[in-house]
């Protein structure tokens, strides 16, 4: 008993003596505490979030990366728009409106077809027509407010001064959470989520994707069902894998996706 | 002749206490007294160690403590030792509470662990990217990177000069006047060891734009985004490297 | 003897009977809770996930593949402060800190006993000396309550990481589930060998059995390494993870995930630390019975027992800081910023505190070596170098431990004239320590040299200039480590720098290697100046064991603490942001406090431990003795 009392109290001291010197022989250094997370508070909002938000949005909400990014090849890059923007305007091809590169870039977001950088038009259109959807609309429609994130986030990757005015006030929340009337037919499920901008179907006359007008004649329900949910199951040949968003299925409807499918189907 | 081990074990206490304090005599250099505690906290353990680690001279030390304490005849030098033991440890424990009008330790991070991002000249720059743009000129251009060190060179005796000194050791003309000093970049353990994005920030955001985990800092250096311009800041970078003859640290060779 | 083994059988019937039902409870939690995250909270897939369950008795069409039911992944949850459950009176954070390190402590112990054990045994064989069987089945006695007591932290912490931290299990479980469901399927396998291997011991100890038995240790330490790496894959991947997007969506691949960054240098660095940290906890468990052994023999059985688990933590010790130097080496390639963090900010006062205790430990290693020699009269002839191997090593560790930035009153800072201090500022950069910690680890080799030829003289004709080699061996490596540390250190670039510790530590490691297979040739066959006698060593030596030990937890409380903290705040660095009340990093002072708490109670409960093998084992010779 007298060995054990011994060695407990020789280990506990061992281990008061670290703490003790942990405590009081280093000193106590507060570290700094976690950085506040980019919040949508509009009134409040720092332009360093701001440009966050647009860095962000241009990785994910957006679906800009899908095609400006290095390896596809498929729409230009855009490290550097901040600054090349306003050589743009002054490209004897340009007729838009624009005065300012952060005009140009909000003028081709919104109207892609205005300038199409060369090489970069839809197939025999001799670059006038822009195969980018109009990012206002459709299955990304963003804001107004996300427009402007995205190009501040732009101007400061090249490395420009930032001229994008932050948002005064935060949008209203019901235009946050305002839900799209639900598409009645074929045609409206297309347009409503942009299906157009890569695919040709429904009149529209995507080219990034495969022609959907005679899909119905090559798959059956099942193959369609499981393209749109997990685009990824099946991959065409000659396309590329992961171009196509992967969420329609949290956001179509289950109605709109019935409507889809039976539209496909029976396009023949 | 054989040391009695008890008076070898002070010998050795008093001799390293001699070694810990002699820079701070004789070189103005002093070690810092919360690390001399503990070097002398190791240097006597490990002395016990090395004495208890054999029996016969383990008796050596511990049998006089013993006989002092247990035989009759010492008890005039038992009474002395009793009574300074308790005075002794009450002295020191007087010294260590005594209250005094010394300001409390300060804590000054020589490597401050820097942001990711930094804010400077309206820009925001990654820190773990940043190269300096003219870096790569003093192979490829090595006219041209002569020139800008020598630009760099006129920024640094236009402003740094003044705190940092003509030959970069810290002893400008100012530099008295401060407390602690400014920095000598031709100290070893100063640029020598810091990657350029690292200088750069420092030199930018001066001493306002420290982490604020490390406080309380206590640096003089201005904010030198708002005088001189971003160009300017690589330059001076430069000039300090080319000037003191280290590279700064980096990952590539 | 038939009551006794009845006793025993009941014995193992009730153990095993715990440790299954214990099981079963926690996986069908857990079961429970893999289930629940399938469903998610969607109209269209859900719906198309009930038909296709329907529809999947019918032939699929030509073009179905079997993946096509692979399931969706979603991103990193983004969480607020609401969405982490409290428990009033529980700090959340602090309770899943305690369990996990704790579970975490008792798991090296009982995966590194069987490595330990499973190689005493081989040794036992091939020597055909009794004594290490005997202290092989004493070793895995002792880790055989341990390993219920794993179970039950683990349970403890599956509960409270539900409990507190549900979506991020939830996320975890996402991904990383058929893995789970793995380690779960693989514990039982673990449990069943242990239980064969401890059980059977007597049963099959003689002839081929003894192999049978043998081959059945060897699977116990395979399943125990895999169910480690498992773990590990968790942990590092919320560290480094990979096969996933920058939004946290899974891709897939489960092998990427579990294969990140950091995996492997984890599994090196834990699997050589276990190694260590059970020998250190065997030796203190030795020095205890040392302490209250009765009579000479059993004193002799537990210096020889303690001698061994010492050396083989030093033997896990000498490699772990190149493991450790790797391991940090990594962090630093997945992300400076991480490296930095670690390395350069708050935490770089940790190192301060580790480099205490890691001089704790060299220091209690060498002591014990020193005191061992009092077991040879032939001993007498090194005794009168220990005091310059004690001076180097003392310097060496001073030099290790001296900050980087000095912690100076206003008086010494006006003094100095600044932060700078033109003698210590060099050591408190890396080339210095590097140095300063090869030289500690080349002596501490040339302790145990000296320790394991303090009874004998060489006979060998050569011995001479065996001797004389191994002293130039010595001698070079030094100087190596010197020139090394000190030229390409301070005066040249970065990546010579960072580079010229590797050779430094190349010349250690030959230095150990060589001089080690120089040593066992010179003294193969060598006259015994005195015999060794086992338990003629002094009381005091022993508490550099528990000190050993201490230090070794208290280290490894430390160490994971830095490990999970250079996440700062976030659960899976850079992917799942860590929201919760309790996210910040505490000051060193808060996280060594409850470090201490965790080696307090882990302490009790291994003196728990030891005190129930120390009654069983009392019964058992009472009953052999009655019958």
């Amino acid at each position: 008993m007298k060995t054990f009392l011994k060695v407990v109290i020789f280990s506990v001291a061992v281990i008061l003596f670290y703490a003790f010197y942990a405590n009081v022989m280093i000193p106590q250094v507060r570290p700094a505490p976690p950085p506040a997370e980019a919040k949508l508070d509009m009134g409040s909002l720092t332009m360093e979030q701001f440009i966050h938000m647009g860095d962000e949005i241009f990785h994910g909400k957006g679906t800009c990366e899908l095609c400006h990014n290095p390896v596809g090849g498929r729409a230009p890059l855009l490290d550097q728009v901040g600054k090349i923007a306003e050589e743009r305007i002054k490209d004897p091809r340009y007729k838009g409106k624009a005065k300012t590169g952060e005009e140009y870039i909000r003028e081709s977001m919104k109207e892609p077809s205005t300038f199409v950088v060369a090489g970069f038009g839809v197939k025999g259109t001799n670059d006038t027509q822009s195969p980018m959807p109009v990012v206002t609309s459709g299955a990304i429609g963003l804001k107004d407010f996300e427009v402007d994130a995205v190009i501040a986030y732009f101007q400061q990757k090249a490395g420009v001064t930032v001229t994008v005015q932050l948002p005064k006030e935060t949008p209203k929340a019901t235009e946050e959470t305002h839900v799209a009337d639900p598409a009645k037919s074929g045609e409206e499920v297309v347009t409503k989520y942009g299906c157009g901008a890569c695919h040709k179907i429904a009149g529209q006359q995507g080219a990034l994707g495969p022609d959907l007008t005679k899909i119905g004649a090559k798959k059956n329900k099942d193959y369609l069902r499981r393209a749109v949910l997990n685009p990824n199951a099946d991959i065409a040949p000659g396309f590329p894998a992961g171009m196509m968003p992967p969420d329609f299925g949290t956001k179509m409807l289950s109605g709109e996706f019935e409507i889809l499918i039976d539209y496909m189907v029976k396009s023949k | 002749m054989k040391i009695p081990r008890l008076l070898l074990f002070v010998i050795i206490v008093v001799i390293s206490y001699g070694i810990f304090k002699a820079p701070g005599i004789l070189l103005n250099q002093p070690i810092p007294s919360s690390l001399i505690v503990m070097y002398m906290f190791f240097a006597v353990v490990t002395t016990l160690l090395w004495i208890t680690s054999t029996e016969k001279d383990m008796q050596g030390l511990v049998g006089p403590i013993k006989t002092m304490i247990q035989d009759p005849t010492k008890k005039t030098l038992r009474n002395i030792v009793f009574v300074i033991v308790p005075l002794v440890a009450g002295g020191i424990t007087y010294t260590q509470l005594k209250p005094s009008y010394e300001a409390p330790v300060e804590l000054r991070s020589i490597h401050p662990a820097p942001p990711s991002t930094v804010k400077a000249f309206g820009k925001t720059f990654n820190l773990a990217t940043l190269v300096n743009p003219y870096r790569k000129l003093e192979k490829e251009d090595p006219a041209k990177f002569t020139q800008l060190v020598k630009e760099g060179g006129e920024v640094y005796f236009k402003n740094c000069f003044y705190c940092h000194g003509d030959k970069l050791d810290g002893k400008g003309h100012y530099a008295h006047g401060f407390n602690p000093l400014p920095l000598a970049f031709t100290d070893i353990g100063t640029i020598a060891q810091l990657q350029e994005s690292f200088v750069f920030w420092r030199i930018s955001t001066g001493g306002p734009g420290l982490p604020k985990e490390a406080a309380p800092w206590v640096s003089a250096m201005p904010v030198w985004e708002n005088f001189i311009t971003e160009d300017e800041v690589w330059k001076v970078i430069l000039f300090l490297y080319n000037y003191t003859g280290y590279a700064p640290r980096s990952w590539e060779k | 003897m038939r009551l006794s083994s009845i006793v025993v059988k009941k014995n193992l019937l009730l153990k095993m009977g715990f440790t299954v039902a214990l099981f079963f409870f926690v996986s069908l939690f857990a079961f429970q809770f893999l289930e629940s995250t399938k469903f998610f909270p969607i109209g269209v897939d859900t719906v198309y996930a009930a038909e296709q369950a329907v529809t999947a008795e019918k032939p699929a069409g030509a073009e179905a593949k079997p993946d096509a039911k692979k399931e969706e992944y979603q991103p990193a949850p983004k969480l607020t402060e609401k969405d982490y459950p409290q428990v009033k009176g529980i700090n959340g954070r602090i309770m899943a800190w305690l369990v996990a390190q704790l579970h975490l402590w008792f798991a090296a112990f009982v995966l590194a006993v069987p490595i330990l054990v499973f190689i005493v045994e081989i040794i036992g064989m091939a020597t055909k000396d009794k004594r290490y069987d005997k202290m092989a089945y004493e070793f895995i006695k002792v880790s055989l309550t341990a390993y219920s007591i794993t179970a039950v932290f683990g349970g403890l912490l599956l509960f409270t990481l539900v409990i507190f931290y549900p979506d991020f299990m939830r996320y975890m479980a996402n991904i990383f589930s058929p893995t789970m469901l793995a380690y779960a399927f693989l514990f039982f396998a673990e449990s069943a060998c242990l239980y064969i291997y401890y059980y059977g011991w007597h049963a099959m100890e003689e002839g081929t059995a003894k192999w049978v038995h043998l081959t059945i240790g060897w699977m116990l330490n395979i399943i125990g390494t895999v169910l480690m790496f498992l773990a590990n894959a968790w942990v590092s991947f919320m560290m480094s993870p990979h096969g996933v997007d920058a939004a946290g969506v899974f891709e897939g691949n489960i092998w990427h995930a579990i294969h990140n960054h950091l995996w492997n240098p984890l599994n090196l660095h834990r699997t050589v630390a276990n190694v260590a940290y059970g020998g250190s906890i065997i030796g203190a468990y030795a020095a205890y019975k040392f302490l209250s052994a009765r009579n000479t023999e059993e004193k002799a059985h537990y210096d020889w027992m303690g001698y061994t688990a010492n050396f083989i933590a030093i033997c896990g010790l000498l490699p772990l800081p190149f493991a450790g130097y790797w391991l940090i080496a990594e962090i630093y390639a997945y992300s400076q910023q991480m490296g930095i963090t670690l390395m350069g900010g708050v935490f770089a006062w940790l190192f301060i505190i580790q480099a205490v205790l890691i001089g704790a430990l060299f220091l209690s290693v060498n002591y014990y070596l020193w005191c061992g020699m009092e077991r040879s009269k032939g001993a007498e002839r090194y005794t009168k170098y220990i005091k310059y191997i004690a001076f180097v090593i003392v310097a060496c560790f001073l030099v290790w431990f001296t900050p980087h930035t000095l912690i100076m009153t206003p008086g010494e800072l006006k003094a100095l004239g600044g932060p700078y201090h033109k003698y210590l500022g060099p050591l408190g950069i890396m080339p210095a320590k590097n140095t300063a910690v090869n030289i500690m680890l080349i002596f501490t080799f040339l302790s145990f040299l000296l320790y394991r030829r303090c009874n004998k003289i060489a006979t060998v004709s050569w011995a001479p200039i065996g001797n004389a080699i191994q002293a130039a061996i010595f001698v070079a490596a030094i100087i190596n480590i010197c020139i090394l540390g000190i030229y390409y250190g301070y005066f040249t670039n970065t990546v010579l720098k960072v580079g010229s510790s590797v050779p430094q530590v190349a010349s250690t490691l030959f230095v150990i290697i060589s001089c080690m297979i120089i040593d066992v040739f010179m003294f193969k066959g060598a006259k015994e100046v005195a015999p060794l006698q086992w338990g003629k060593i002094p009381d005091r030596s022993q508490y550099a064991l528990f000190i050993l030990a201490v230090s070794f937890t208290w280290l490894m409380g430390l160490m994971g603490f830095i490990r999970s903290a250079i996440r700062q705040h976030w659960h899976v660095y850079t992917v799942f942001r860590d929201n919760s009340p309790d996210a910040f990093t505490p000051t060193i002072g808060y996280a060594t406090k409850v470090v201490s708490i965790g080696v307090i109670i882990f302490m009790a409960i291994v003196i728990f431990i030891f005190w129930l093998a120390h009654i069983s084992g009392k019964k058992n010779v009472s009953q052999g003795a009655h019958h």
